[in-house]
């Protein structure tokens, strides 16, 4: 456990100027959220906002336009805004490829000259991955209730901590399933290749879902996309967090991360 | 400068038992590593003995890398087996690695930490708990100051990041030391300050395994070397036996004119005659010579010991070739 918390630790010290710079962006991003939505809340101008939405956004959000196109929904969207999304993929699949990256550079060999067994590379890795995570989504709750406690309109209503709760934990599991992903990549290849795929692979998902929402032949394709399984607007319409979705998203995480842990103890370190 | 203390390089709790220490350090018996159809190592027989200085020479891709990346379970064989002071070296590979220190041929290391966070870190991994005071001595007699470990490493220079290398191979005093290309990088009184503690370390009882490409060194330091070419194993000798395989240049003066003798005896060339002075190769003894000398006016005779060069650049050229 020692070793485990000195890897993770040296790590942490890499890159938590990263962590903050992000949290701190998503967490301001959060707090213009709220502002946004209270001006337009004052105006009552989300009937107007909505009407200019083009079509096929419409069609995405269905009939849960309405929810979303409200001070409450406004506010949400910082859990399901597609940068923000992308941010937290993107930061999952660099932290996750770390020990692609120590091979790569012959650290790994100063780490493993030591007596220590491969498998804390991947341990440190999601521990690492798992913290971030869960930083980064306290960063955008601290900025939602700051937001709220600052800017909110006395009659507009806010969403209930359910619910964010809910929007958190959806977008921290589709975060931590591409975590998984990179990090079976990541111990087999270098890090450039095992970043640069995963990424593909996380925007082809991306298109597959949207494709399939907006054209109903593709729906019998759409399981094999992770973003299938993080439904922001159904949350913000009041539904609850499907913990089949939850668990399917862990699931791919967690295989992502066994198939590393059985690559790494097999695979030759070389760079 | 600051004030060097010496501290006596002491083995650490991780050196072997007495009755350990009296089997070979290293022992590998058909030791082998394909890559697909490429054969980087094949069947390496070696044994080497406690507190020997061990060189282990070879062209570029003659697997010197891929040999010391199996003694410490980097790599994985395809054939054959490893031991050190007695442990597998894969299926005890922690045992293994507790009693080695080791510097890799090039060094990966963040720049972002400064030279002393690395030297923490690493220390952190060991089992064995480093004497800062034996740090510091290592770090004076390589001439990096606490300052400069205080810096980043993006700021240091070839010659630095190579010493802190060898700072961190040699801080917790290991019974066994695995250095690829030690010198590589360090100017000429770094590397006297080097063969220093390796002379220091090898009177303490440790056992070094270096890799290197610098002949002179290796003549100055080594006890035994082992020459690999093309993945194999081609001689494994002590210096001094590895020196008497190459033909030693024999000078003779008259001190007035003499005839040349005919023929020459078996293993002799001729490489130049005067009626006052020949210059001979000879290969193997030299007895013969004293008996076609006997009765000649000899003024002087000059025998060159033959360099440890000789001998190994003429497998590299047969390599070539």
């Amino acid at each position: 456990m020692r070793i485990g918390f000195l890897l993770w630790r040296l790590s942490l010290k890499r890159v938590w100027p990263l962590l903050a710079a992000t949290g701190l962006l998503l967490a301001g991003f959060q707090l213009l959220r709220v502002l946004i939505a209270a001006s337009v809340h004052n105006a009552g101008e989300f009937a107007q906002i909505a009407e200019l939405l083009p079509p096929f956004v419409r069609a995405l959000l269905g009939p849960a336009l309405t929810s979303v196109m409200s001070f409450s929904g406004i506010v949400c969207g910082g859990y399901f805004d597609l940068g923000i999304v992308i941010a937290l993929v993107v930061l999952n699949i660099a932290l996750a490829t770390v020990p692609a990256s120590e091979i790569e550079t012959g650290f790994a060999d100063l780490i493993l000259a030591r007596p220590l067994r491969r498998h804390w590379l991947i341990t440190r890795t999601i521990a690492l991955v798992w913290f971030a995570t869960v930083v980064m989504l306290l960063m955008i709750q601290a900025g939602t209730w700051t937001g709220l406690a600052l800017f909110a309109p006395s009659d507009a209503a806010a969403p209930s901590g359910r619910q964010m709760v809910a929007l958190a934990l959806n977008l921290g599991m589709l975060a931590l399933c591409w975590s998984g992903v990179a990090l079976a990549f990541g111990a087999a290849f270098r890090r450039g290749v095992a970043g640069g795929t995963t990424s593909l692979l996380a925007f082809a998902a991306l298109l597959i879902d949207y494709a399939q929402q907006l054209w109903p032949p593709l729906e019998r394709l759409g399981w094999v996309s992770p973003f299938r399984y993080f439904r922001p607007f159904e949350l913000v319409m009041g539904n609850p967090l499907p913990v089949e979705h939850l668990l399917i998203l862990w699931a791919v995480a967690m295989t992502g991360y066994i198939v590393a842990y059985l690559v790494i103890s097999q695979r030759d370190i070389a760079r | 400068m600051e004030p060097r203390t010496a501290i006596p390089f002491e083995p650490g709790p991780l050196t072997p038992p007495r009755a350990e220490r009296a089997s070979a350090v290293i022992s590998t018996r058909g030791l082998t590593k394909r890559y697909g159809a490429l054969t980087a190592l094949r069947g390496l027989d070696l044994e080497v003995q406690p507190g020997e200085i061990f060189g282990f020479l070879g062209l570029n891709g003659a697997g010197k890398t891929t040999a010391i990346r199996l003694l410490l379970d980097f790599i994985r064989p395809s054939a054959g087996q490893a031991h050190i002071f007695g442990y597998d070296c894969w299926s005890q590979s922690l045992e293994v690695r507790a009693r080695v220190g080791y510097l890799p041929g090039e060094l990966g290391l963040y720049l972002d930490l400064t030279g002393l966070e690395t030297l923490d870190f690493l220390a952190g991994l060991g089992r064995q708990a480093v004497d800062r005071r034996r740090r510091q001595e290592l770090c004076d007699r390589l001439e990096l100051a606490q300052s400069d470990l205080r810096r980043r490493l993006r700021e240091y220079s070839t010659g630095m990041k190579r010493k802190l290398g060898i700072i961190q191979a040699f801080q917790t005093n290991p019974p066994l030391l695995i250095l690829d290309e030690p010198t590589e990088g360090l100017d000429p009184i770094m590397q006297g300050s080097f063969y220093d503690l390796l002379a220091e370390v090898k009177r303490a009882g440790a056992t070094v395994f270096m890799s290197s490409h610098v002949l002179s060194e290796v003549e100055r330091v080594c006890d035994r070397i082992a020459l690999l070419r093309k993945g194999e194993l081609v001689l494994l000798a002590t210096v001094q036996e590895s020196r008497r395989l190459a033909p030693r240049n024999v000078r003779v003066v008259f001190s007035r004119e003499v005839e040349l003798p005919e023929p020459l005896p078996a293993g002799y060339e001729l490489l130049e005659a005067t009626p006052r002075l020949w210059r001979l190769s000879v290969a193997g003894s030299l007895g013969p010579l004293l008996e076609v000398l006997q009765g000649l006016p000899v003024l002087d005779l000059d025998v060159q010991e033959a360099r440890l060069e000789d001998v190994v650049l003429r497998y590299y050229r047969e390599e070539e070739t």
